[in-house]
């Protein structure tokens, strides 16, 4: 195929969570060399249960995963100058492509406004959309295999 | 931040000794913090990684992590091997290099002539509010998944060349350049920091 960058490593890892009243509450995917899905959503707010859940995509999806990461340009970002995890929440995205690993941290991020307002407006805004397109992406896999709503 | 980087200096040359001596001590939570890490990037690539991020200054974020990772996770009853992966009531197939301007009728028009779509999933690029460039399509049968995929992989649609697979997998793949693990992976595990 010539296209070297499909044969490069990739992971990614999200993580969006807080501990509060209803202990730890958060949501977390993964999606792994291999090709396998994690997807862990933690609700204790009136006793909803966790849900756990894992399949394995084919190599056309992942592909598809990485090519949003890319287009984002998030791997030329820092989070240096991000607003740190607090006790309001915190979020982490890992991610793996090529010879570069990253793994950032913030903290929850209500609206743009909180994007406009920080230290690193541009970064942060990246990371944001990313996040919001990943989010879509696995809500609709998971949700299409197995039939749940996964928020 | 200047704490956190304190703080990793400071547990760096513990966490090596730890590592290769208490691989086996369970009761030890620190034991099974690179379990993780290897099966993301051991093994796979001798490359060393450029890392950049607050991440990796934080032990017990990783910790915490590992702990919620190691539970099990439910799938659906798979016959495992190769091939396409049934859903819970049906088959999804996978669209890529959908052009932004496209809309829910022009998939129906296309992909519908095969069989009934029973879910469409035609996602936005949340800044810009056009499509992102993928949808995902649900059949009831195999077979007319299987059509769409035959004839649709590789066609014109609006412009644009798309292509058509299925979504979900049996098992794992093998990544065409994958290397095997060296021969002393177990002892011979990096300290994350190093990636």
């Amino acid at each position: 195929m010539g296209d070297m960058a499909e044969n490069d490593e990739f992971y990614l890892r999200y993580y969006v969570g807080h501990k509060g009243k209803f202990g730890h509450e958060f949501l977390e995917f993964e999606f792994r060399p291999d090709g396998k899905l994690r997807y862990a959503n933690n609700s204790n707010y009136k006793n909803d249960t966790m849900i756990r859940k894992e399949v394995f995509l084919t190599p056309s999806v992942l592909k598809e995963c990485r090519r949003i990461v890319a287009d984002s340009e998030i791997m030329k970002e820092d989070d240096n100058n991000w607003p740190e995890p607090d006790r309001v929440g915190r979020q982490e995205l890992e991610i793996v492509m090529g010879n570069e690993h990253i793994s950032f941290t913030t903290s929850k991020i209500g609206s743009l406004m909180d994007v406009q307002t920080s230290n690193d407006p541009e970064g942060l805004r990246i990371f944001y959309y990313l996040v919001q397109d990943l989010k879509c992406f696995v809500f609709s896999l998971i949700s299409l295999h197995f039939k749940i709503k996964p928020i | 931040m200047a704490n956190a980087e304190v703080e990793a200096v400071d547990f760096e040359p513990e966490e090596d000794d730890l590592m290769d001596e208490d691989v086996d001590a369970s009761s030890s939570p620190r034991a099974t913090i690179p379990k993780l890490k290897s099966a993301i990037t051991g093994g796979s690539s001798s490359a060393p990684k450029k890392t950049k991020g607050r991440g990796f200054r934080e032990e017990a974020a990783e910790a915490d992590r590992n702990a919620r990772m190691s539970a099990r996770f439910d799938s659906l009853d798979s016959e495992g091997g190769p091939g396409p992966e049934r859903s819970i009531e049906g088959w999804i197939v996978l669209v890529t290099g959908v052009n932004e301007e496209t809309q829910e009728d022009d998939l129906h028009n296309d992909f519908g002539e095969f069989g009934e779509i029973k879910n469409l999933h035609l996602n936005l690029d949340r800044r810009t509010g056009f499509v992102k460039g993928y949808a995902f399509i649900e059949y009831e049968s195999f077979e007319v998944a299987q059509r769409a995929i035959s004839e649709k992989d590789g066609a014109e649609f609006l412009t644009q060349t798309i292509h058509v697979d299925w979504a979900f997998s049996r098992g794992p793949f093998k990544r065409r350049n994958a290397r095997r693990r060296s021969p002393h992976g177990h002892r011979s595990r990096s300290p994350r920091r190093r990636f």
